[in-house]
């Protein structure tokens, strides 16, 4: 089960101002595929655009055969189409546990006219058994039963993270997944994205401002700039080109 | 046509009290964010003022006027605009039920001092007619109503869609951030807001006060008709809202004329009174979801989840509670058993309230209505020879589609819009649908006879009270297995955040509109009981099913705690029960029970905003843990920022600032 993201030629406008500029990209399922860019490009633009979040005035956006633009939010959610957000969106009052229950129980409860109402057995031992899963993969089973609340950044990063693979998406958009985190959290971070992808099949476009990690992960990447894709190529290409590197990593990188 | 312009100025005259009511009301919620469910309680109190200066002091009615004007609207503006600062952070639920509490008040403490009589109050401006136009007479007064409420509309558009402190006002309301950095402009605005919101409502309530008759239920409910206006400016524009105000006002007054040659039907007959809830109905179901913006919940903090109790205490205390509730006609005289029948009715209203307002974060404000299709409809399927335990069930499931179809209307807009739209149809009911033959037909009463079950006799008083009980457990019951199911935990998750449950796929309207169902398919079961203890039900503005029950339910509820089983009973204990029994059963607590309600309700949802308790923790260790708690949120949100910061987080008055965090722009 494995399904690719095809967005084409996505436009988002506010006002006057054009945030996303005919933008497209394609990415593999069972890969890891890189956007980047500068703050203010448009990625976080670009994924609400995938996930229904805003209206563009143009573009599609393909999962697999399926097409998700016209769609709502939860029902692009529900195709398969996943993502986090950069301002992470925990339930506060809720345990750790509950949190990355939260995530397949809600999925599940959208294939059944009475879904919403209760959960069947088998449904509860899948979230049960799904939410275990992400929990150990991510790191977390230690902090099961503290309230979000209570975490730190890191933590709370990964409670997103194991939120959203514990959720039987397809597809899946990480905003920013690794701020927040230390040298070692992130490496750990990476190894957890790589490990999902290989085994599950899913394929991941992340939005990322470290480096260091990108190369690590990513196969492909896309940079965006002034909401249009200015580049996209292979990893080791993209840190090579002159482009990539006077737009947006300036002089970090070279250094 | 002509008969249509016959109609037009006084249709002009009353859509300028409407636009006169609804600018008010849009004005404060525009710049407050807090939508006033008292404002017409306002138009009352001014109203009352007025007659009772004017008439009973005998002052002049000049001077009364401005007495009145100034203590209402000046002194009672200021009063609206403290509450209003103080309910800025509170949840959209909170807000509902202080103002709801504060109608609650009003309408209470009036009906107290003045009766609930209407009181006859001659014209005090002069009435004689100024010129003629064609068949139709103008008179001073419809001039000077019409004058000044247009004037009033003018000055106000070029206030906050010209100036730019208006602008600025407006655009404070959305945005916390922009509030704290604005400086004092904005508070004053506000002020300046609240001062004319009352004035008006003040005014409003002078100028209708000898066309009406001074009643504060007559004027409560007209002022909601300016809920038809405000909707069509969508609680936002101001010439949008005074352009709804004149077409309801030219509806009101040309529509019965015309109905009357179609339908001599009752129902047709009050439905041309009912434009404004069409009006609010028909903006409900069309607009765009992005057009009706809920105000100022980016402000509003969540209420904090109740702690919940161990299982052994749990379930030790509904042991307790079980034997309690056995044994009471043991000890209560068989004469005051009616009234704990009855106080398990509302116990069932007030669990399915409870349910809708603390799981889903939803208000309904026509628990009552639900309550009354119950019982209607228990009534008729008991005439028609359906057993009891059938016409029960029937009762609750036919509540259920009229749950689903108030909430669907609203939902989309968010919380305050529900509350508005339950108003409305809980008023509509009131005044067209009790009268209907599915409802309470003409005679307004039907009978709802007290059942004999498998040979089991329960209509003396004792065995009936088990019956009541027996369908309480079961409310309780459908309570609490919907806070252990999926829906439950869905819930939860979304009062959170639904942005991340709607991310994860879960459709968040369908859920409300979900809990909605289950909340009035319970309040229908209550209505059942209830209507069972008289053995009959009516859609009596006196009776239990009335609009007013309804109000004072959400005001009860709002400071009886969010608990799932134990608030409710409190609730129709507090409601019902202890008015039979000492220090309670005095005519003057019966009188100003209303009174206390709403001041407790009112206390409850400002109470967090008083900071009691913080200025007790602040001695106490338990400060620093809240501390701690509240980094974590705020350090996600610095590390997001894309330069480097350093912030220094607001402390309370006169503690040092604090540095709680720096985003690590270097090293991106």
């Amino acid at each position: 089960m494995s399904v690719d993201l095809d967005v084409k030629d996505v436009t988002v406008r506010f006002g006057g101002i054009v945030a996303v500029n005919e933008a497209s990209v394609y990415a593999k399922g069972g890969r890891i595929t890189g956007l980047i860019g500068p703050n203010g490009a448009g990625k976080t633009t670009f994924f609400n655009a995938c996930t229904g979040r805003n209206r563009p005035e143009s573009g599609t956006v393909q999962l697999g055969e399926d097409r998700l633009d016209g769609h709502g939010t939860a029902n692009r959610a529900h195709r398969g189409l996943g993502r986090t957000f950069q301002r992470m969106e925990l339930f506060e009052s809720l345990s750790v546990a509950d949190n990355v229950r939260a995530g397949p129980s809600a999925h599940f409860s959208s294939f059944r006219l009475l879904g919403p109402l209760y959960a069947t057995a088998k449904e509860s031992k899948e979230v049960e058994r799904r939410a275990t899963d992400a929990m150990e993969r991510c790191g977390i089973s230690h902090l099961a039963r503290k309230t979000v609340v209570d975490l730190s950044t890191g933590q709370r990063r990964l409670v997103e993270l194991a939120r959203a693979i514990a959720t039987p998406f397809k597809f899946l958009l990480l905003d920013e997944p690794s701020s927040g985190l230390d040298a070692s959290e992130t490496h750990a971070f990476g190894k957890v994205l790589t490990d999902h992808v290989a085994e599950s099949g899913v394929g991941i476009l992340l939005v990322e401002h470290d480096m260091a990690l990108v190369a690590e992960i990513c196969e492909r990447i896309y940079v965006l700039d002034f909401g249009k894709i200015i580049y996209e190529g292979t990893t080791n290409d993209a840190m090579s080109s002159d482009l990539v590197r006077s737009a947006y990593l300036g002089e970090a990188i070279v250094a | 046509m002509t008969e249509f312009l016959v109609f037009l100025p006084s249709g002009i005259a009353i859509g300028s009290v409407y636009a006169l009511v609804a600018l008010g009301l849009v004005l404060t919620y525009k710049t407050s964010g807090i939508f006033n469910f008292a404002h017409g309680g306002i138009a009352a109190v001014a109203a009352y003022l007025f007659y009772e200066l004017s008439i009973r002091q005998g002052w002049p009615w000049s001077v009364a006027f401005v007495a009145s004007l100034l203590v209402v609207g000046v002194l009672g503006g200021l009063i609206m605009e403290r509450l209003a600062a103080l309910l800025a952070s509170a949840p959209t639920v909170m807000v509902v039920v202080a103002t709801v509490g504060l109608l609650v008040l009003l309408q209470s403490l009036m009906t107290a001092i003045y009766g609930p009589a209407n009181i006859f109050m001659k014209s005090y401006l002069p009435t004689n007619t100024l010129f003629t136009l064609g068949k139709f007479r103008v008179t001073v007064e419809d001039l000077a109503v019409t004058g000044f409420s247009l004037g009033a509309a003018l000055g106000l558009y070029l206030f906050f869609e010209r100036s730019r402190i208006g602008k600025s006002t407006t655009a404070v309301v959305d945005d916390p951030n922009l509030l704290s950095l604005q400086g004092t402009n904005p508070a004053a605005v506000r002020r300046l807001s609240w001062i004319i919101g009352s004035s008006f409502a003040a005014i409003s309530g002078m100028f209708l006060a000898p066309k009406l008759g001074v009643s504060v239920n007559t004027l409560i409910l007209l002022v909601i008709a300016a809920y038809g206006a405000a909707a069509l400016g969508r609680f936002e524009n101001l010439l949008l809202t005074v352009a709804g105000a004149m077409i309801i006002g030219v509806m009101v007054a040309y529509l019965p004329s015309q109905v009357t040659k179609i339908s001599t039907n009752v129902l047709v007959q009050n439905l041309p009174g009912n434009t404004p809830f069409l009006l609010l109905f028909i903006v409900f179901l069309v607009a765009p979801t992005r057009l009706l913006t809920e105000r100022g919940v980016a402000n509003a903090r969540r209420l904090r989840p109740i702690r919940t109790f161990s299982r052994p205490v749990t379930y030790g205390g509904f042991a307790v509670l079980g034997a309690v509730l056995l044994l009471v006609p043991a000890f209560v005289p068989d004469a005051e058993m009616t009234q704990y029948a009855s106080t398990l009715g509302y116990f069932i209203v007030f669990a399915s309230l409870g349910m809708l307002v603390w799981m889903s974060g939803q208000i309904s404000l026509c628990q009552m209505t639900f309550a009354a299709v119950g019982a209607a409809t228990a009534g008729h399927m008991l005439g028609h020879g359906v057993s009891w335990p059938l016409a029960l069930l029937i009762a609750g499931a036919v509540a259920i589609p009229v749950g689903a179809l108030v909430s669907i209307t609203a939902i989309r807009f968010g919380g305050i819009y529900v509350a508005i739209a339950t108003f409305g149809f809980a008023i509509a009911m009131q005044q067209v649908g009790y009268y209907t033959s599915i409802l309470f037909g003409q005679q307004q009463r039907i009978d709802v006879p007290r059942p004999e079950i498998l040979g089991v006799d329960f209509t003396s008083v004792v065995p009936f009270y088990y019956l009541c009980l027996a369908v309480a457990v079961l409310a309780g019951a459908v309570v609490l297995a919907v806070r252990a199911s999926r829906l439950g935990g869905l819930l939860r998750a979304m009062s959170d955040s639904p942005t991340a449950l709607a991310a994860h796929g879960a459709n968040t309207t369908l859920i409300k509109v979900v809990v909605f169902c289950i909340s009035a398919f319970l309040a229908a079961l209550g209505g059942v009981v209830i209507s069972g203890v008289p053995q009959n039900a009516s859609g009596a503005l006196t009776g239990p099913f009335s609009v007013t029950v309804s109000l004072v339910l959400v005001a009860v509820l709002g400071f009886a705690g969010r608990r799932p089983i134990a608030s409710p009973l409190l609730a129709a204990i507090l409601f019902q029960l202890i008015r039979i029994y000492p220090p309670f059963n005095t005519e003057g607590f019966l009188k100003y029970q209303g009174v206390i309600f709403g001041v407790l309700a009112i206390f409850v949802a400002v109470y967090p905003s008083l900071n009691i308790g913080g200025a007790l923790a602040k001695l106490s260790s338990a400060s620093r843990d809240r501390r701690d708690t509240s980094a974590g949120p705020v350090r996600a949100r610095l590390d997001s920022a894309p330069v480097k910061l350093v912030a220094v987080r607001t402390t309370a008055a006169g503690e040092e600032p604090e540095l709680v965090g720096s985003g690590k722009g270097a090293g991106r």
